[in-house]
């Protein structure tokens, strides 16, 4: 497997390279594209996939919320901050 | 190397399977041939320009290397750049009026290392999964978590971009250019940036507009600051600031505020995306990023300088605002030191306004599934550009509403970024920590340690203005 990969690897760096070699790549060629681009860094490859949900332990959820809850405290703490200044408050 | 991922369905979704493999070696490569869009062949040619460069540069290799860098930076220098923006030029402005030369110096230069730490990671997950921030959230963690994620965005991104608009009317007040016209340009200027339909032209024309960032550099040499007393700050953190408690350690939050906030991490990960960064980009990526901190935090320590001589003759700033340093700094800086304050604020003010709207547009086009690049032209991502021009226009147009309460919005506008950190961050460290998502290049322990004690920190930092503002008397203020 090991060596496949690496087997690959070199291909693809030897494709890029001969496609770098070039002083002007015709780009209207969707291989060239391509050669140039990762798998799923093309438009079409990224539109139809998607990573799926991992699973939130309840530690995490539970830390989730917490920082909500920090936000939504400290918003209003904010509020309560920025009332005083405005109105010269001491 | 070429990873494998673990699969599992969604519901009208393949699953992703990102590999480093090429495009054309992938077992999909006859299906994406017909599927090329505009914003591929930009992007190619982008690569194409790095893969050159290293090609010609492989025999010489340091200046192959250079080369290869200046075609990878970008995001991190904007990011930096843009976040150095009229809110925080303003906070750092306050720094050195109110407290002269001391513990504040240090404090920026830790306040920027906490920022790299951070952004060093979203170019990691923007160079290896190929997404956005917004995009991955979303995935990751589901609709319900992410909408709050993009709310704290949305929110956030809107009301400093109102401060962005209020420090380009007021920089440009200092020459008498009435708001109208000056809020008006700045529009116009943003719009001029994203009619390019490339995004190497705009990442090169932002980057051009933010090295004025520099021009705090020159103001501060015209105060003739003691560098003997910037040399003994930097090491001993001294002197302390004295004084109100409860002002200085809102002072510390607004501070902490100008340096890590959450559209940073929004914008820097799609932008590494839409530059179409590999994961062998991601030395290059650190580098851009590096430079950028050590950009922004030497513009930021000038202008704290700059505004030191109001430390020294007595002046009062608790209540001044953009254009006020410029104007209070003639006595000591001349006319054309407090220019140079002015127009520092003025670019501050436009450069953040053309990376946060942009921030804003590629969030959206992210979450709801629609083309979101630069590279794309205006009829194929309408609604992208629509959610950008939008996002500043309504700013704007708020900037020039009498009696608006901008006084309130340039109050809280770097407290909120600081309070709305924390859950970002842990998002940021759960995705740079999955290993489906990230294999390799996932966090190590001493990345995690740097990353928690950021998050912890900033909370402590949140918690202290809660008691400064509750119960002041804790602080005995």
């Amino acid at each position: 497997m090991k060596e496949e990969e690496t087997k690959r690897w070199k291909q693809e760096a030897e494709i890029e390279q001969a496609v770098a070699a070039e002083a002007r790549p015709d780009l209207r060629d969707p291989n060239v594209v391509l050669s140039l681009l990762e798998a799923d860094q093309v438009v079409a490859a990224k539109t139809h996939t998607r990573f799926g949900r991992r699973k939130l332990s309840a530690g995490i959820r539970a830390m989730l919320w917490g920082l909500r809850i920090y936000v939504f405290v400290m918003l209003v703490i904010v509020l309560i901050s920025v009332l005083r200044a405005l109105h010269g408050a001491p | 190397m070429p990873r494998e991922r673990k699969s599992h369905k969604t519901d009208s979704f393949e699953t992703a399977q990102l590999t480093t493999e090429s495009a054309v070696a992938s077992s999909h490569a006859q299906d994406l041939v017909g599927q090329l869009t505009h914003e591929d062949v930009d992007r190619a040619h982008d690569r194409w320009r790095v893969a050159r460069a290293r090609w010609i540069g492989r025999g010489w290799k340091s200046l192959g290397g250079l080369q290869v860098l200046w075609l990878l930076v970008g995001p991190g220098v904007l990011v930096f750049l843009g976040e150095n923006d009229a809110p925080s030029m303003l906070s750092y402005s306050a720094d050195g009026a109110r407290y002269g030369i001391g513990f504040f110096i240090p404090f920026v230069v830790l306040t920027f290392a906490m920022g790299f730490i951070v952004q060093e990671m979203t170019v990691r997950l923007g160079a290896v999964t190929h997404r956005g921030h917004a995009e991955l959230i979303f995935d990751r963690f589901g609709r319900f978590w992410g909408l709050f994620s993009m709310a704290d965005l949305v929110f956030g991104n809107f009301l400093t971009l109102v401060a962005e608009f209020i420090g380009v009317r007021a920089g440009l007040s200092f020459f008498g250019i009435r708001p109208g016209i000056a809020v008006g340009g700045a529009l116009l200027l943003v719009l001029a940036v994203i009619t390019t339909g490339r995004y190497w032209t705009w990442e090169r024309i932002t980057m051009g507009l933010a090295i004025f960032n520099g021009l705090f550099i020159p103001a501060a040499l015209l105060a003739h600051p003691d560098w003997q007393a910037v040399g003994h700050a930097l090491v001993t953190w001294s002197p302390l600031p004295r004084g109100d408690r409860a002002e200085i350690v809102l002072l510390i939050l607004s501070t902490i505020g100008a340096t890590v906030t959450p559209w940073m991490l929004f914008f820097q990960q799609s932008a590494v995306v839409d530059k179409g960064m590999q994961p062998r980009d991601i030395k290059a990526g650190r580098i851009d990023t590096l430079l950028g901190t050590v950009l922004a935090t030497v513009f930021a320590i000038a202008a704290i300088l700059a505004t030191v001589p109001l430390f020294h003759h007595g002046i009062n700033a608790a209540d001044f605002e953009y254009a006020q340093f410029a104007q209070a700094l003639v006595p000591w800086l001349g006319h054309a030191g407090g220019a140079l304050v002015a127009l520092g604020m003025f670019e501050a003010g436009i450069v953040a306004a053309i990376a946060i709207s942009t921030s804003s547009a590629y969030a959206f086009g992210e979450v709801f599934g629609t083309a979101h690049s630069l590279n794309r032209p205006f009829r194929e991502a309408w609604p992208f550009y629509l959610i950008l021009l939008g996002s500043a226009c309504a700013a704007a147009a708020l900037v020039l509403i009498p009696h608006a309460p901008l006084e309130f919005i340039v109050l809280i506008v770097n407290v909120i970024a600081v309070l709305a950190m924390p859950p970002a961050l842990v998002f940021l460290l759960m995705l740079v920590n999955d290993r489906e998502l990230m294999g390799e290049h996932r966090n190590n322990f001493g990345m995690n340690v740097a990353g928690v004690t950021v998050t912890i920190l900033l909370v402590i930092a949140g918690l202290g203005f809660a008691v400064a503002t509750v119960m002041p008397s804790l602080l005995g203020g």
